[in-house]
């Protein structure tokens, strides 16, 4: 299994970074940490390519390394058990060029499988492509996501599931919200947390809205599919049956000390282009981190 | 429902492209001409405005908006197959490809190291006097190599000598970005200087010989033109002194480890003197020769010399020169001939000229103040050397001295002090992640008063004496 994760910068992709490590141990994943940097205009790219060319002969190399440098610091701190990653150095000179990307890839033991990648670009681009290298189960990326449509177009182009560190903090104790649902992807998000849930011990809650009072026989059976998911791995589960509009409640009942993780939606992509979709509307409204499991 | 969402996301990618074919297709089709405009000048303005809007957004490579450009003309019915490939390669492109190919030679060199070494001797420890330095010297070597080539070498200078400031160049902003910028600002200001300073420079020459407007030698340029780049330097340091007010007076332990890392060079090799001559060589042909063989060709000799004598390798030249600015310079300058050619320019020139005569009384400050506000304008948004090929055509009809307008424009199409992308130098700078966009804007305004002012001030008192 393989996990992406975009960092931005050193000063504020601190605890995606590490929660990245943390779900990829958990799943036993390789990890593939990604810097996108701005790419300047086609007509800049020879003159800067000469004088980045020569940079690296005095040892200045290209922006971007010294953000790969500090992941690939934090990386030995958070991944202690691989020893090989722990006496191992950063050296700029080791990045190669691959593919449109510079890519950097570190000793790997079982349990934290890191590669380091450099790209320059459009984000939602840069990853879409990184993607489309390889089979990725996951993309981490942070919170600071503040143009408009970029909920949509993160939901909606990259082509695996998304975990978004929106306010993540680390020290904080939180319970996981499974939003449960007849959908095919409701059960996909509950494997996806089961695993979660039982590497970190946090608290499951599930979390089923309808529209009106009556609670139809599929949201009841996937509910009561969830439950005995989780039971099957020992994982407690409280179960919560609300009724409103559905990204409202999601928002209101999620607060500020759960994780969201809900299937991501199967609608016509031009529908959710123009009237968006339950897991884009949540993520756009809700503060708090949120997985979309497609 | 993939196939949905990956054509739904090469819109997104897209929309621009989408936007100036539907732009195009709807003028061409369904828009009248205006009457005095013949419809092959008006096919020539819509590929132009198209391709102006493909270039600043980019939804393209730009070797394809290039191709783009060129395959327009035939399909419109501009002109045949055989004269706009005619267009398309002339000495113009030839400069720009030998001066992007002679950048590659000189910088592989290695010389930056000495040139590092004879700056500080010069200038000594003292902050001001090595922001002098940096601007003084970029700004020379800038007007006869070109500014690119001047700011890849000296932007490890100026990083290295920030880097031993200090470890964290952020808590030394001020004297970084004097440092970078005084590299930056400094060859643009110099790239005005010769013929050789920039494409731009080439490409206005090429245009007068194109146009039927006389030619000027590359002595008669620095004739014109070089007395505003040595009135604007050490303007330029009190500038950027002013602006960005540099934390350390004295980089003192910074030069010296400069010196002790520059100094394991060794040396000069008899293949860095070898590079310094045949560079000299060249720059005597543009001098002297310029006239009868052109600039293009001379600095295809260049090539050709650091090629024969083994002081560069092909696979180098071949993988860092920018083949697709140099089929977009082509293509665009094929297009400013057709401009002029169809009448296009002319056109575009004559409204300028009937809307704003009534603003403006004297056809002199006309001329000139729109060609320079133009130019300066665009430049900050396209690039210089964009600018030059697609304005040049228009500027030159606007009627009055064309050799000074052309002067005034290629003067102009440097003020480009306010973003990253107008001048190769500012981007060089701006891409090292340590200078800001709103630092281009804080020295940019005073730069660009500097520049109005001294392109004013040659305009009315040295060019008179010359004409």
């Amino acid at each position: 299994m393989k996990f992406l994760l975009a960092i931005s910068s050193s000063k504020y992709s601190g605890p995606t970074l590490r929660a990245g490590a943390m779900i990829a141990q958990a799943f036993d994943a390789e990890l593939n940490v990604v810097y996108v940097g701005a790419k300047l205009k086609g007509l800049q790219e020879g003159p800067l390519d000469l004088s980045r060319e020569n940079l690296a002969k005095w040892n200045i190399y290209h922006p971007g390394i010294e953000v790969l440098k500090w992941a690939f610091q934090e990386l030995k701190e958070i991944c202690p058990a691989n020893d090989e990653l722990k006496s191992a150095e950063f050296n700029p000179e080791h990045i190669k060029e691959d593919q449109n990307r510079y890519k950097l890839i570190l000793p790997t033991t079982k349990g934290c499988k890191v590669q380091l990648t450099l790209r320059e670009g459009e984000l939602i681009q840069e990853l879409r492509d990184e993607l489309q290298l390889d089979d990725y189960a996951l993309t981490i990326i942070g919170g600071s996501q503040g143009k408009r449509h970029m909920a949509h177009d993160l939901i909606q182009y990259l082509p695996s599931s998304i975990f978004v560190a929106r306010g993540l903090d680390l020290k904080k104790k939180y319970k996981l919200l499974l939003l449960v649902d007849d959908s095919e992807a409701t059960k996909r998000s509950v494997t996806f947390g089961a695993e979660i849930a039982k590497t970190e011990h946090w608290e499951v809650r599930t979390l089923t809205v309808s529209k009106t009072k009556r609670f139809g026989r599929g949201y009841s059976g996937a509910a009561k599919k969830a439950k005995a998911a989780l039971e099957k791995r020992d994982i407690p589960v409280e179960q919560f049956f609300l009724t409103g509009d559905p990204v409202t409640t999601f928002v209101d009942f999620s607060g500020d000390d759960h994780i969201i993780i809900m299937g991501a939606s199967t609608a016509n992509p031009l529908k959710k282009l123009f009237f968006g979709s339950k897991p884009i509307k949540t993520l756009e409204r809700s503060t708090v981190p949120i997985l979309i499991v497609k | 429902m993939n196939v949905y969402v990956d054509i739904l996301f090469w819109i997104r990618q897209k929309k621009w492209l989408l936007i100036a074919l539907v732009y195009g297709i709807s003028l061409h089709f369904w828009v009248t001409p205006p009457a005095d405009l013949n419809p092959a000048a008006y096919d020539a303005l819509i590929i132009i405005s198209m391709a102006l809007i493909l270039i600043i957004t980019e939804p393209l490579p730009l070797p394809a908006i290039a191709i783009f450009m060129l395959f327009m003309q035939v399909v419109l019915g501009i002109d045949t197959a055989n004269n706009v490939a005619s267009y398309f390669m002339n000495d113009a492109v030839f400069f720009i490809m030998g001066s992007l190919m002679l950048a590659v030679a000189i910088v592989s060199q290695g010389l930056d190291k000495r040139l590092a070494l004879g700056i500080i001797k010069l200038t000594g420890h003292k902050t001001w006097r090595i922001v002098a330095g940096f601007t003084a010297i970029s700004a020379i070597l800038a007007s006869f190599i070109g500014e690119h080539t001047v700011a890849a070498m000296m932007m490890p200078v100026g990083l290295t000598l920030v880097r031993y400031a200090n470890k964290d160049p952020r808590k030394v902003a001020g004297l970084t970005a004097a440092l970078l910028f005084s590299i930056a600002y400094g060859a643009t200001i110099g790239s005005i200087g010769t013929p050789s300073g920039g494409g731009r420079n080439v490409i206005m020459m090429n245009y007068w010989t194109e146009f039927g407007v006389g030619t000027v030698s590359y002595l008669e340029w620095m004739k014109y033109i070089y007395p505003m780049v040595l009135f604007q330097i050490p303007f330029t340091v009190m500038i950027l002194l002013w602006t960005f007010k540099p934390e350390q007076d004295n980089l003192d332990t910074a030069v010296r480890k400069l010196v002790v890392e520059v100094a394991r060079a060794g040396k000069v090799k008899a293949r860095e003197w070898m590079a310094i001559v045949l560079f000299a060589l060249v720059f005597f042909g543009w001098v002297f020769l310029s006239e009868d063989y052109g600039l293009g060709i001379i600095a295809l000799v260049g090539v050709f010399l650091y090629l024969a004598f083994g002081l560069v390798e092909w696979s180098e030249l071949n993988r860092k020169t920018n083949w697709g600015v140099i089929l977009l310079f082509g293509a665009a300058i094929s297009i400013g001939i057709q401009m002029n050619e169809t009448g296009a320019a002319q056109w575009i020139a004559n409204m300028i000229i009937s809307n704003l005569s009534r603003v403006i009384d004297s056809p002199t400050v006309l001329q000139g103040s729109v060609s320079v506000l133009l130019t300066g304008v665009m430049s900050n948004i396209l690039s210089s050397s964009a600018t030059v090929a697609v304005v040049g055509p228009i500027v030159l009809d606007l009627g009055g001295d064309q050799i000074l307008i052309g002067f005034a424009t290629a003067i102009a199409s440097a003020f480009g002090y306010f973003t990253a992308v107008a001048a190769p130098a500012c981007t060089i700078i701006y891409s090292s992640g340590l200078v800001k966009s709103k630092d281009f804007l804080r020295a940019g305004w005073k730069m660009a008063v500097l520049s109005v002012l001294s392109l004013l001030g040659l305009a009315l008192f040295w060019w008179p004496v010359l004409r």
